[in-house]
């Protein structure tokens, strides 16, 4: 459990002398907000198009060998057939036949191997994929949705920067945002649902409400005008966050939608869920995560595949789909990841176990390559023969892909960290 | 939130122990013991010589609070803040020695007081009620556990332990030895084990937490390397600390609880990732303090119980077990500096050194003579908490306005600098419980409580009012009793109100969900509600509008409304004579939405 | 068929074993006795000669084969797979070739029946649907949809009247062999989970048996399923009443036994025989229909997907992971 690096010291890669002048450098101009954070580098946050994010997080460990990379009549390839996609030379998966006429919007990536950091272990894996790094006691890094929100978000957005869709309660730890703080920690929509506590009272009308809030606002004002306001900006500021969050809750209603486009992503929870991520990047969402469960298929991965990946493939491609057709796709990263893969070996319970040498993910749109596949494993599945990757290098390429500089850093109490793990690198052949 | 006809069982015990008692040895009266103690300190180690360059520190004929004051306001050039007014200090001092607001009687009739005393009076009588032990509880729970999850030891039992703690103003090494010497293995003791015990006996989390919490230093920077930004940081400190817990794992024996169990060999070393071919090696050390004497021990022999599947092995010398006496020690300065440190950021919204675990040259405290001081006095007082948190509360310092003074540019005025009272949101659980406080939810319960008691034998109120002991256990009784009815209130405030688990818990952003939670969550909803003995039934019930607005105010800010304030309150209550508690309702909210409202001022 | 002879349900021995270097899925003895098939998870339909034990492959699949049906005479033999098709085989070919092949379902195929007269076969599929098929011509005589989930099973009753489809969900539905119109549903739900927790739907009706009276429908899988994709859960048979469709009685094991019920059939002598394969590795129980626990456990060396029971009703054939095709038997009682 010895870190590798992970304590963020940049040493390796930085100058000692640089990273101080970059710190130093910082306490000059730094806010003493209450956050206490200050970018040191940011490269391209003043884009014109606001970048996006979109995560489908495949909970368990979606099987590479039923998506993304089959091995059909192989000992290890299971009973499905690989199908021809958008790509010449692309196959994938038979689960897969809408997904596979978007292939020329994708990138996929075939030469995964997470073994080292994530050793075959549900938190291990999920926390090196959200995180970019190996998972070591008494540390904690924020994950992606969490500094997508920090980095890309706007104080002023309605909707929080990070958005979690899950199935069932969809809480999950409490420690998303790491050292980056609550106002960057996920907002569950539990099964879809509009977050907690967004609807007034049915008993204080309209105009109860705007007297009482414009009674709040007096004793704020009466409270600043007398007192340093830094401190208490930020927390007014959350009740007109709250307002407009209440306002537009509606964002989060899907019955809103036309039916022909419930019914096009898919009559169930998924589906909806895909469609709800759509409203809620047109609603300028900075990160959406939209879960689809559960892949864990220890028994049975088969028929668990067949049903599950049936709905991925509906949900997802119709979303893929309406993103590139509205012109979203350009500056909206999307990625669909696992904590893991599995194995190819098939077990005695016609199930694969988890597995994280040799397995896949996909990618399209802000500044991905199009229509490519990348890294490739042997005729088994067992090995990656070609571009192998590493968890913390598909963070770093995240990072690049929507314009930030994976090397550039924050500041916590006074401690400089980097966003991705030091001694990673963006996977260039990825990247447009 | 159903009232409670029956006592409950812990009510009757209680009450029985307090009929059972005809000698009850109750703790002397606090403020007197910390008075005393202060007093009546031991000789000086040799470190702890004062030190200063124009003897304010070292005149030590004066009040410690006033030494505080005079190394402060050296820096301000006068420019600082006034004295807080009686609402600001009555309310700031309630929130930071009970955890709650006052009830609008105790702050109604702390304003009216006219004695010049009455903030020192006040400052002592909160200090020796049980509610103080209460808050340090609390306090200390959060900050020592960081939110973690409750798996290995029920709460209860740590919180207890805490409390117990404070109320008998256990000396603050005593209380670190007994956290870090706890092990779980004693069932009958195994609250103050929770330290350990929650962080899974995992070495490297144990080295970091007891470096951030007790010696106010992360280092875990230098785990690989000497710290690439902090010179004081040195990889040999952070793997002399870990060589303490490099032998302890924890286990769960069969029929027992999770526990810590420790081998009996298997030396610490490490090397550079700059520097790979060096090798060092170190025994167990508390940063550059002398090394523990370990014994020797014969090969074969390292053993009481030897380690097996399942089975918690006892070393015949413990190296975790030799923490406590070189870690909470007269002899390493760091331990006084850290409580220090973080006794007086929990009061003045700022450590000396900030942030308060990251204590090194390059980021140097604010007040180096001021912690010097503080830590210095700490340990002469014997770490009597209670004699230091007194001291702070008598400060000017602690008792400045949050307003700043006219003419003064914001720079001068910087956090650091103590001009101005800081701003300090409300903790989870200060919220939770000054919401009920202001709503009427606490003394309710406190009266259906007290009630009940009466009801088990109405004479009660005479036994408990026969002396002091016996009315200091009794109002014990009654404030556990309170607070086990009503903590179970303070969850969905934590969940909204706090960082992650294991995360440092301070300044934290507020967010949005706060606000939603403020605006439209059920308990605000609830305890607003026009029940006749709550907050907004009792002020909706007055015929006089000033005086509906004078209660909601001191209620809920602890101080009467302004004139204009008044004036906007009854203008809006003239035309709202139909639905008057409604109206009554929405301003109580705007009240509680308010910035006023969420910060300690 | 001997029938003056009966069995008895509390003696099993094993006989011998057929061995395949992959994974098998299914197995059927052919209508006179003289094989055994089984499908494997490297595409083929295998056929053992059980006296001489000689193997022959049928080689045309593109995926797992996992359902095999015979026409009554025994000379045609129909397979499908997990790659959709239905392919028609002379079973006793010495160099087999397929006769027909049909793509009949998308994915998979789950299931085939061949109706007693020899006529029709009845095809399953994981797209819901059952397709009616002339097994002289290989035209698609019907296709009925109305399941909501994979259809696992279908059956024609021993006379030929009625058709049973039995889906994930435990649904089971019985269709008229003449016009295909639904003539009413049993309820075997029990054998159904949805969990909440892992978002996946699991178990149904494995398979489906009609006693020689047509009187009792017994339909196995498995119940408690605590966790789905972990492989924690019971087999478990549901009985039904022929007559009402009601649920008769709810038959699982004595001992605390995880796995699935993936067969089960009616012996002559008017028990049932059933093999489960799961954590527990691969059994064969014996029940009476009307006990709630088996007669009589008997465990296998590795775990199984299929058994079947020779015409003869005296062999067992079962389908293991090991590669294996083992056969046993029930002790004779003289009658």
């Amino acid at each position: 459990m010895r870190c590798t690096y992970s304590c963020g010291s940049a040493e390796h890669v930085l100058s000692r002398r640089s990273f101080l002048g970059g710190a130093a450098a910082l306490l000059g101009g730094a806010v003493a907000g209450a956050s206490g954070f200050s970018p040191i580098a940011l490269a391209d946050s003043l884009e014109k198009k606001r970048k996006q994010i979109l995560v489908v997080y495949l909970a368990g460990g979606s099987s590479q060998l039923e998506t993304w990379d089959p091995k059909p009549k192989t000992d290890t390839g299971g009973p499905f057939g690989a199908i021809e996609t958008s790509v010449p030379g692309i196959m994938i998966s038979e689960l897969l036949p809408r997904t596979a006429k978007l292939m020329h919007l994708m990138a996929l990536v075939r030469g995964v191997n997470t073994h080292a950091a994530a050793v075959d272990d549900h938190g291990k894996g999920d926390y090196l994929m959200h995180t970019g790094r190996a998972q070591a006691p008494g540390q904690e890094y924020p994950r992606l949705g969490a500094v997508a929100s920090k980095f890309l978000g706007k104080e002023s957005d309605a909707l929080p920067g990070y958005i979690h869709i899950a199935p069932g309660h969809g809480g999950l730890g409490r420690n998303e945002s790491a050292f980056l703080g609550p106002r960057h920690a996920p907002l569950y929509l539990g099964n879809g649902q509009a977050p907690a506590n967004t609807l007034r009272d049915p008993a204080i009308g309209d105009s109860a409400d705007q007297s009482r809030q414009a009674f709040r606002r007096m004793l704020n004002d009466r409270f600043a005008k007398r007192r340093r306001s830094a401190e208490t900006e930020a927390y007014t500021s959350t009740y007109e966050q709250a307002a407009k969050l209440m306002r537009e809750r509606d964002v989060f209603d899907i019955s809103k939608e036309h039916a022909a486009d419930r019914f096009r992503y898919g009559d169930f929870d998924f589906g909806r869920h895909c469609l709800l991520a759509r409203r809620l990047l047109e609603a300028g969402s900075t990160y959406v995560q939209c879960v689809h469960s559960n892949y864990d298929t220890h028994n049975e991965n088969f028929a668990f595949h067949l049903e599950q990946v049936g709905e991925f493939d509906q949900g997802f491609s119709a979303l893929l789909e309406d993103l590139h057709v509205r012109g979203r796709l350009e500056h909206t990263l999307v990625i669909v990841m696992s904590e893991f893969g599995r194995t190819p070996h098939i077990n005695l319970y016609q199930g694969r176990d988890h597995w994280c040498k040799a397995w896949s993910i996909a990618l399209a749109g802000c500044g991905i390559k199009k229509g490519i596949a990348l890294g490739k494993t042997n005729a088994r599945g067992t090995e990656v023969v070609d571009h192998e990757v590493s968890g913390g290098s598909l963070f770093h390429t995240y990072l690049s892909a929507v314009g930030l500089d994976p090397a550039g850093g924050f500041e916590v109490d006074g401690r400089p960290i980097q966003i991705a793990e030091p001694t990673a690198t963006a996977i260039k052949e990825l990247l447009a | 939130m159903k009232p409670n006809r029956n006592p409950p069982t812990a009510v009757l015990i209680a009450l029985a122990s307090l009929w059972a008692c005809s000698r009850v040895d109750a703790v002397e009266p606090a403020a007197d013991a910390a008075k005393k103690t202060a007093a009546t300190s031991k000789s000086q180690p040799a470190h702890l010589e004062a030190q200063s360059s124009d003897g304010v520190s070292s005149s030590s004929s004066l009040p410690l609070h006033e030494r505080i004051d005079r190394l402060i306001e050296r820096e301000l050039e006068g420019k600082f803040a006034l004295p807080a007014t009686d609402g600001e200090f009555v309310r700031r001092v309630y929130l930071d020695l009970t955890g709650m607001i006052p009830s609008a009687d105790e702050a109604r009739d702390f304003i009216d007081d006219p004695s010049p005393y009455k903030r020192d009076r006040l400052v002592d009588r909160l200090l020796a009620a049980p509610t103080y032990a209460r808050r340090m509880q609390i306090a200390f729970d959060v900050m020592l556990m960081e939110r973690r999850d409750q798996q290995k030891v029920p709460a209860d039992q740590w919180k207890t332990y805490l409390y117990q703690s404070f109320l008998e103003n256990k000396p603050y090494d005593q209380l670190a030895k007994e956290i870090l010497s706890a092990d779980g293995s004693d069932p009958t003791n195994r609250g103050p084990s929770k330290f350990y015990l929650e962080r899974e006996g995992d070495p490297y989390i144990l080295t970091r937490d007891v470096g951030r919490l007790f010696l106010g230093r992360d280092m875990q920077c230098a785990q690989c390397h000497d710290h690439p930004l902090v010179d004081d940081y040195k990889q040999a400190h952070y793997h002399g600390l870990y060589a303490f817990f490099s032998r302890t794992y924890g286990v769960q024996p069969a029929g027992g609880g999770f526990m810590l169990g420790e081998k009996g060999e298997g030396e610490v070393t490490y090397k550079s990732v700059f520097k790979k071919k060096i090798t060092h090696s170190t025994g167990p050390r508390v940063l550059d303090g002398a090394p523990p004497v370990e014994p020797t021990i014969a090969k074969g022999d390292e053993y009481w119980v030897a380690p097996a599947n399942g089975i918690r092995a006892i070393p015949k010398h413990s190296r975790r077990a030799s923490l406590p006496a070189a870690l909470a020690s007269d002899k390493n300065p760091a331990f006084a500096r850290n409580a220090a440190n973080r006794l007086w950021a929990l009061f003045l919204g700022r450590g000396i050194v900030d942030p308060v675990d990251f204590d090194h040259s390059d980021n140097p405290p604010s007040h180096p003579e001021l912690l010097d001081l503080l830590a210095n006095e700490f340990a002469q007082s014997h770490y009597n908490i209670k004699a230091l948190v007194r001291e702070i509360m008598l400060t000017r310092t602690y008792q400045r306005s949050s307003e700043p003074p006219p003419n003064v540019s914001p720079a001068e005025l910087g956090a650091a600098r103590y001009a101005v009272a800081n701003l300090r949101p409300l903790s989870a659980e200060q919220l939770a419980w000054s919401v009920m406080r202001a709503a009427g939810i606490v003394d309710a319960k406190r009266a259906e409580v007290e009630r009940s008691l009466i009801g088990v034998d109405p004479r009660f109120r005479a036994i408990a009012e026969l002396d002091s002991k016996r009315k200091a256990l009794a109002e014990r009784l009654i404030e556990s009793e309170t607070y086990r009815s009503l903590a179970g209130n303070e969850h969905p405030f934590v969940h909204f109100f706090s960082a992650g688990a294991g995360q440092s818990q301070d300044r934290l952003d507020p967010t949005v969900h706060q606000a939603l939670f403020l605006s439209n969550g059920d308990p605000i909803r609830y305890w607003l509600g026009p029940s006749p003995s709550w907050l907004v039934g009792r002020a909706s019930a007055s015929t006089d509008p000033a005086a509906t607005a004078d209660l909601l105010y001191l209620a809920l800010l602890s101080r009467r409304p302004t004139g204009e304030e008044r004036a906007a309150i009854v203008a809006s209550l003239a035309h709202r004579t139909a639905d008057k508690p409604r109206a009554v309702q929405e301003i109580a909210w705007a009240i509680v939405a308010s910035s006023e409202f969420r910060y300690n001022h | 068929m001997n029938t003056s002879f009966s069995v008895d349900p509390a003696k099993i021995a094993p006989v011998k074993e057929f061995a395949h270097s992959s994974p098998l899925t299914t197995c059927r003895f052919d209508p006179k006795g003289t094989y055994v098939f089984a499908g494997s998870q490297d595409r083929l339909l295998i056929r053992w000669n059980l006296e001489s034990a000689a193997k022959t492959t049928f080689e045309a699949h593109e995926s797992w084969v996992q359902a095999i049906a015979f026409a009554p005479d025994g000379r045609t033999v129909l397979s499908g797979g997990c790659d959709g098709k239905l392919i028609w085989w002379n079973a006793t070919d010495e160099k087999p070739r397929p006769i027909r092949t049909i793509a009949a379902h998308r994915p998979w195929v789950r299931s085939i029946a061949v109706s007693p007269d020899g006529k029709l076969a009845a095809t399953s599929g994981t797209d819901k649907l059952v397709k009616i098929w002339s097994i002289e011509d290989g035209k698609l005589v019907q296709e009925i949809s109305g399941h909501a989930k994979d259809v696992y099973r279908v059956v024609f009753d021993p006379k030929g009247a009625f058709l049973f489809s039995a889906d994930l969900k435990g649904l089971v539905k019985r269709w008229d062999a003449a016009t295909w119109k639904h003539v009413g549903d049993l309820d075997a739900a029990k054998l159904y989970h949805y969990d909440q927790g892992q978002g996946v739907d699991f178990g149904g009706v494995r398979d489906l048996a009609i006693s020689p009276d047509g009187a009792l429908i017994a339909c196995s899988g498995l119940i408690e399923a605590s966790n789905p994709l972990g492989a924690v859960h019971t087999p478990a048979i549901v009985v039904l009443d022929g007559k009402t469709n009601k649920e008769k009685l709810l038959e699982r094991p004595k001992e605390d036994i995880k796995g699935s019920m993936w067969s089960v059939r009616f012996h002559p002598d008017g028990f049932l025989l059933a093999g489960s394969g799961g954590g527990s590795g691969g059994l064969l129980f014996t029940f009476k229909p009307d006990q709630v626990n088996e007669t009589y456990k008997f465990s296998l060396p590795n775990i199984l997907y299929d058994v079947d029971l020779h015409p003869d009703g005296k062999r067992i054939a079962s389908a293991h992971y090991d590669g294996k095709l083992r056969l046993s038997a029930f002790a004779r009682v003289k009658t």
